[in-house]
């Protein structure tokens, strides 16, 4: 399957051990995150987290609804990235 | 409330806020394992309103939860020690979270301070259950506790239920708070509602009255929900068949004239056929696991397939479906059947008759004075009129018990399917045992899986529980064994128990004393249960029914043949059509 660089922004609680949960679901499929930022918002009790990662749309999609189910993730949208 | 809050707070430490957090959630019985993480834990369980059960290594006690929640539907509750005390969970929580069981696990974890250092018992408990638990805390303050409690039994049982985490370093259990249980939970991120919408119950009614060949296809979602006897109110009234993945045993009744029984690589014909040529698969809280769908592009080929799951990322994940809704099962049923018009699919009924007539699940003995394992299973259901509550291990013992049970009502058939965890069965019956004292608890092992977790029998023991314990003994690790006959040229590298029949390398000498080893007779009377071995085909009905009706904890281990494979097979990956029936 065709593999395409996605860039996802994730706005999750800003509490430990978020981060480490996130990038498990990317890592443990064996994929490789080539971006990644993660910061503030204007809520501090709030991070954004962009993530630019390669893969099909269709795990990309399977990671997405992973990720809404995480307990400390409030929103998650996506978009291709063309490179 | 008012005057509550004026009494003046009374403080107490995090161990005896987590304790009174636990009772307040509902909590009855604690299963666990002590350690010098949880000392001061332990140390507040003897005034504790629930009772707390010893198991004898953490796995088992995780088991025993397991048993506990998926009996009665309630959240199982274990708390362990922290490094080895955590690590030995791992299995525990991996089964839960993959089949969906709601539990509440916690385990002790060094202090704070010592967080990092390598401390003595000190292991990465968060990161370590993080990919096997559907969540987890790392508790930093005493006065966090019972919200954290709170918010774990909320997330343990709201959305796909799983099991929760609670890692409490030793000094916050020291520390003082005065924090009270809150009366309600709120998470800011995790709303796990449903999203059904009125269209999409409109159009799955709609598809449903237009379909000519329908399947509801049940799992443990259905279970879950509380929605068999929606399910079945479903089927009737419409006529549709209906088969169910091994999670979803007994949420319909096999002896009803609709039931396919079970679907998937070790179901029936008929189910598989069915799922085969249906024009609409109408699929409730299962997940479509590979070993119910073999070959992707050829599953349900010509099907529309409508999926209900409460799990939004299981949707679409493994076969494309027509109409996907996320929501639980029940709040959908009850909604769309009201919509549903009454048919009759005369022509389609009598199509999986013919099915159900030419490929009956069916075995042939092999020699006329040994025990067929299939046979064990029918023996079990005879002596108890299908009333047992049946728990499994895993492996050939586990899917005979699935085909040649008949399976009629939720919560009765305990498995672990998704990870398929060997030593499963023996703690999750005692956790079964605990949770549903009225139920006549037998569980089914083979001689492999028996010996993973057999110093649970002790458990049974020491609290009477009225459960049979049937080892099936093979002398082999028999599903492994049958998969190396045929698939690998019969060539069984590891799997054979017994002195005879190995290969030369793993050869024993001659002369040993035993053919068989361990002696499970001996071994379950040194545990203090009672014991018999079964080797003629005409007593062994005779000796489960003594051994359930004794009411005490009794270990009868049936002596088989070995060779029995389970059939009907669709192996893995391959399309309907590849089903092996001997
Ligand atoms: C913990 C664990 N290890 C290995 C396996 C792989 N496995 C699946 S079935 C099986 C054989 C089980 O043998 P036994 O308990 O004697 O049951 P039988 O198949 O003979 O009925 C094995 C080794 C497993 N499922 N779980
Ligand atoms: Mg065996």
């Amino acid at each position: 399957m065709k593999e395409e660089l996605h860039r996802l922004n994730c706005f999750v609680e800003n509490k430990p051990g978020v981060l480490a949960r996130i990038v498990g679901l990317f890592s443990g499929r064996g994929y490789n995150i080539q971006t990644l930022s993660v910061g503030p918002t204007e809520d501090g009790t709030v991070s954004r987290m962009k993530i630019d990662v390669l893969g099909s749309d269709r795990v990309i999609r399977q990671i997405i609804l992973q990720l809404r189910n995480q307990v400390n993730v409030i929103e998650v949208t996506v978009r291709r990235k063309t490179a | 409330m008012w005057k509550h809050a004026m009494k003046s707070k009374q403080q107490v430490t995090g161990a005896q806020a987590l304790v009174d957090s636990l009772a307040k959630a509902g909590t009855e019985v604690l299963f666990g394992y002590p350690g010098g993480a949880v000392l001061d834990i332990f140390n507040c369980l003897p005034d504790a309103p629930f009772q707390f059960v010893l198991g004898r290594h953490e796995q088992g006690s995780v088991h025993m939860a397991d048993g506990y929640a998926r009996a009665t539907g309630r959240v199982g509750v274990c708390l362990v020690t922290s490094g080895p005390g955590a690590t030995n969970t791992v299995t525990g929580l991996a089964t839960a979270n993959m089949d969906g069981v709601p539990l509440v696990c916690v385990t002790g974890q060094v202090p704070l301070g010592q967080i990092g250092t390598d401390a003595f018992q000190e292991a990465d408990t968060t990161g370590i259950t993080r990919a096997v638990s559907k969540h987890n805390f790392l508790v930093h303050s005493a006065d966090e506790l019972p919200e954290i409690v709170a918010e774990a039994f909320y997330i343990a049982t709201h959305g796909k239920p799983g099991p929760v985490v609670i890692d409490v370093p030793k000094n916050v259990q020291q520390a003082l708070t005065d924090a009270t249980y809150p009366e309600r939970v709120s998470l800011r991120a995790y709303h796990p509602e449903s999203s059904a919408t009125s269209a999409q119950m409109a159009r799955l009614a709609k598809l449903v009255n237009e379909a000519e060949r329908p399947v509801i296809y049940a799992g443990g979602g259905v279970i879950a929900s509380g929605a068999a006897k929606d399910v079945a109110a479903l089927a009737h009234r419409a006529q549709i068949p209906v088969a169910t993945t091994l999670m979803g045993l007994g949420s319909f009744d096999e002896r009803d004239p609709l039931s396919l029984r079970l679907a998937g690589m070790h179901g029936t014909a008929a189910a598989n056929y069915a799922i085969n040529h249906t024009d609409l698969l109408i699929a409730l809280g299962v997940r479509f696991s590979d070993r119910v769908t073999g070959k992707l592009a050829a599953y349900a080929k010509k099907a529309k397939i409508v999926h209900v799951d409460c799990d939004p990322a299981s949707i679409g994940k493994n076969v494309r479906v027509s109409l996907g809704i996320v929501a639980d099962v029940k709040d959908v049923l009850t909604t769309v059947s009201s919509r549903v018009k009454a048919a009759e699919h005369a022509e389609w009924l009598a199509q999986i008759e013919e099915w159900k007539r030419k490929r009956p699940m069916a075995y042939k003995p092999m020699h006329q004075h040994v025990i067929m394992p299939q046979q064990v299973i029918e023996a079990i259901d005879n002596a108890t009129k299908g009333e047992a509550l049946l728990v499994t291990d895993v492996g050939q013992h586990q899917m005979w018990a699935a085909q040649y049970f008949r399976h009629s009502h939720p919560r009765r058939f305990l498995s672990s399917g998704g990870m398929g965890t060997m030593g499963f069965g023996i703690p999750a019956a005692i956790g079964a045992a605990f949770g549903r004292p009225d139920r006549k608890v037998v569980a089914v092992c083979g001689d492999g899986g028996a010996q993973m977790t057999f110093e649970e029998l002790v458990v049974a023991v020491e609290h009477k529980l009225p459960v049979t314990f049937v080892v099936i003994n093979n002398s082999c690790l028999g599903m492994v064994r049958q998969w190396q006959e045929l698939f690998y040229g019969k060539r069984y590298a590891g799997s054979i128990l017994s002195v005879r029949g190995r290969l030369a390398n793993e050869r024993l000498e001659q002369d040993l004393k035993y053919d068989y080893l361990p002696d499970f007779v001996k071994l379950a009377q040194a545990h203090g249960a009672d014991a018999t071995r079964v080797i003629d085909p005409a007593k062994l009905e005779g000796v489960i029914r003594k051994a359930v009706k004794s009411g005490r904890p009794t270990l009868v281990e049936a002596i088989v043949e070995p060779r029995a494979n389970v059939y009907p097979m669709q192996p893995g990956g391959q399309p309907v059509e590849g089903m092996i029936f001997e």
